[in-house]
């Protein structure tokens, strides 16, 4: 076995705890901690680390939209320095073996929070850059879940959401449309929560078909 | 001269379509005309995969991409089987994998002008270093096969101008490799002073520069995977040093980027098992310069054996033995090094001594060299990685913890070599602290006690 993150083979001890479970470990323990983990006081909807019971950005949209659209996010890490040179390695090298390494936490976080009927939506991705990436980061999120995903919608713009400033990424168009229509119960996957925005856009067209509930499962709150 | 205007760009290298940054047109252009040909990154044999890139074979280091999505597009040369597969090993330098090939120049063959005078240098060589240049020359005029073996301050960039100055006069593309960033940072400047009229770049994982077939390429060894069959004359610095003796991969790269007809010429002071018994086999040509350019002996290093010293370090103390060796240091005002095993040992004992610390993920680490050679710091403590390729005029050495593993026989004979480097200060300290004697120990003494008798025969038969 080895880490997929560095590439090390990683030596398990064997215990009485171990020695029956047959599950692959797909990260080394210096990779593990690492990674930090969502926790402390968060933003009852967003999980973003704050004192507040709702944050700031919560509060904007529901000014913004009247009723926000998305009822809750879970993020499982925060995007620390380690995070980010992994994520750069993930999407921009195309390093698609990366998303193993989330497999057990990610499915955790599904069954902490989810209901089991629900669908997945994974964020599309423009034509473009699925075909210089070779993959869609959020589907390849998606399908450590072991559940139904939902693929009647489509997206539009093609403009980078990293390159822009908060107040234009939450002015912009939306840029996502449905071809099908929507389940009742969804789960939007994605990489990275970082105004929401994106989240957003794609939970207001749900709720607009008629979506009952619209939440969001992403590995990283920024 | 050049008989396409892109060859001097590609050809003797092996590259990604993005790195050849070529409009879509003229990319298809020269792929019809055969003057690019496609290689096909992942090799695939019955029993292993190897990535036509970095070679390597590891089951570990390949990784699959699934082709199929629910996302309904039909992208460009989409490929038609159910995943690719792609080199994770490299993928630093850009994705290779099977549906992303490299490609090589097919095309017409840039020349090199031959230039008549190519350096300014004015310097004069030791007897000694002078018998290593002119073996040199020989190699480079015979594409032979050859290993200097020098002590650490010998003047090995010195002994290699004869043989660059032939080289450059013959239009022989020239690389200058070593295994380490910090060895071209501190080479490339030197050379370019010495050598202003040739096209020199400089290499490594960062740089902004680029090689339109250059005279004179020094770089990383890692960046030797970007090339194909390119360099007449390839020179490997160092080539004992981390990562090139343990990657694998870095000694295929070598032998790919040169010509099928090359000198290669090897520089270290320590080579590893694999040299020494070709060297001993005479299946390699081996020059020996067991003096420093000064003609003063190595700086023997002196044993000292500290109970628990491990235990001490663990808990944050110092051992008085070694106490007393720094007041001793700096009540007679020498700077010094300090070599620790372990980043975490560096960070307590900084603490504890009021002393700064580098190790190779300081992000200040070419500031905190900076400032310990222009004498703003009186010591500094350090890992491994200050065990070669810098230069301090005078300074004196420890190593806590002599014993680690990381301290290999190479290693302790190269930390030694920092002391004793300027010809007005050619005697240094140095002082091995260790808890067990281990073998590299004992053979990092024995190395200095052979060299400086090797140079005490050679100054008599000399005079």
């Amino acid at each position: 076995m080895h880490c997929k993150i560095c590439l090390q083979s990683i030596e398990k001890d064997t215990t009485w705890s171990t020695l029956f479970d047959f599950r692959e470990r797909t990260l080394c323990s210096s990779c593990d901690e690492q990674l930090e983990k969502n926790q402390g006081p968060t933003c009852k909807k967003c999980m973003k680390r704050t004192e507040e019971k709702l944050c700031s950005d919560c509060m904007f949209w529901e000014q913004h939209f009247q009723e926000d659209p998305l009822d809750r996010n879970v993020s499982i890490y925060t995007y620390n320095e380690f995070m980010k040179e992994t994520m750069a390695r993930f999407k921009y090298r195309g390093d698609y073996e990366i998303v193993h390494a989330w497999k057990d936490p990610f499915q955790r976080a599904f069954n902490k929070y989810f209901p089991k009927e629900s669908q997945l939506l994974p964020i599309p991705l423009a034509e473009s850059r699925f075909s210089e990436r070779g993959f869609n980061q959020a589907e390849a999120l998606a399908r450590l879940l072991e559940q139904p995903l939902f693929a009647g919608m489509i997206r539009t713009g093609q403009e980078k959401q990293s390159k822009k400033s908060k107040w234009e990424r939450l002015t912009a168009d939306n840029p996502f449309k449905l071809t099908e229509t929507s389940p009742e119960t969804i789960v939007i996957i994605d990489d990275i929560f970082t105004t929401g925005s994106t989240v957003r856009f794609a939970a207001q067209v749900l709720k607009d078909a008629g979506a009952k509930s619209v939440s969001s499962l992403t590995l990283i709150r920024s | 001269m050049n008989a396409n205007p892109w060859s001097p760009r590609f050809s003797g290298k092996r590259l990604l379509k993005n790195e050849l940054n070529l409009s879509e047109s003229v990319f298809q252009g020269l792929l019809t005309k055969g003057y690019l040909i496609e290689i096909p990154s992942i090799k695939e044999t019955l029993f292993y995969l190897e990535c036509q890139r970095c070679h390597t074979r590891k089951p570990s280091h390949f990784g699959k991409i699934p082709t199929k999505t629910i996302q309904s597009f039909s992208y460009q040369n989409r490929p038609a089987t159910n995943s690719i597969t792609y080199c994770r090993n490299c993928i630093q330098m850009g994705r290779v994998s099977t549906n992303e090939p490299l490609y090589e120049w097919n095309g017409p063959i840039a020349n090199l002008p031959k230039v008549k005078q190519p350096s300014i240098w004015r310097g004069e060589l030791t007897a000694l270093q002078s018998k290593a240049a002119d073996a040199m020359v020989e190699a480079i005029r015979n594409q032979s096969k050859i290993l200097i073996h020098a002590v650490c301050g010998a003047g090995k960039t010195e002994m290699l101008y004869r043989g660059l100055w032939i080289a450059f006069r013959n239009g022989f593309r020239v690389c200058i490799a070593t295994p380490r960033a910090d060895v071209v940072r501190e080479l490339a400047p030197r050379l370019r002073r010495d050598f202003p009229s040739i096209e020199m770049a400089a290499l490594y994982g960062g740089t902004q520069e680029t090689d339109i077939n250059a005279h004179l390429v020094v770089a990383t060894t890692h960046q030797l995977l970007r090339y194909s069959k390119s360099f007449d004359v390839m020179i490997v610095d160092e080539v004992d040093a981390f990562p090139y003796h343990h990657d694998k991969s870095l000694p295929k790269a070598v032998a790919r980027s040169v010509k099928e007809s090359h000198a290669l010429i090897y520089l270290t002071a320590t080579p590893r098992l694999d040299l020494k018994i070709a060297s001993r086999l005479k299946q390699l040509q081996t020059i020996s310069i067991p003096l420093r350019y000064h003609g003063h002996p190595l700086p023997l290093p002196k044993l000292s054996q500290v109970f628990k010293l491990h235990q001490h370090l663990q808990q944050g103390t110092l051992p008085k033995k070694i106490t007393h060796w720094i007041d001793q240091r700096k009540a007679a005002q020498r700077r010094f090094l300090l070599f620790v095993p372990t980043i975490e040992t560096a960070q307590s004992l900084s603490k504890k001594l009021d002393i700064p610390y580098v190790h190779s993920e300081s992000s200040n680490r070419e500031e905190l060299i900076h400032h310990f050679r222009n004498q703003q710091y009186e010591a500094l403590i350090t890992t491994t990685i200050l065990e070669r390729g810098v230069t301090f005029p005078s300074i004196d050495v420890a190593v806590i913890g002599a014993d680690h593993d990381v301290f290999d026989e190479a290693a302790l004979v190269q930390i030694a070599g920092r002391a004793g480097r300027s010809a007005d200060d050619p005697d240094g300290d140095v002082t091995f602290f260790y808890n067990v004697k281990t073998k590299a120990i004992v053979k990092a003494r024995q190395y200095t006690e052979l060299k400086n008798l090797e140079g005490k025969k050679f100054k008599k038969e000399f005079n």
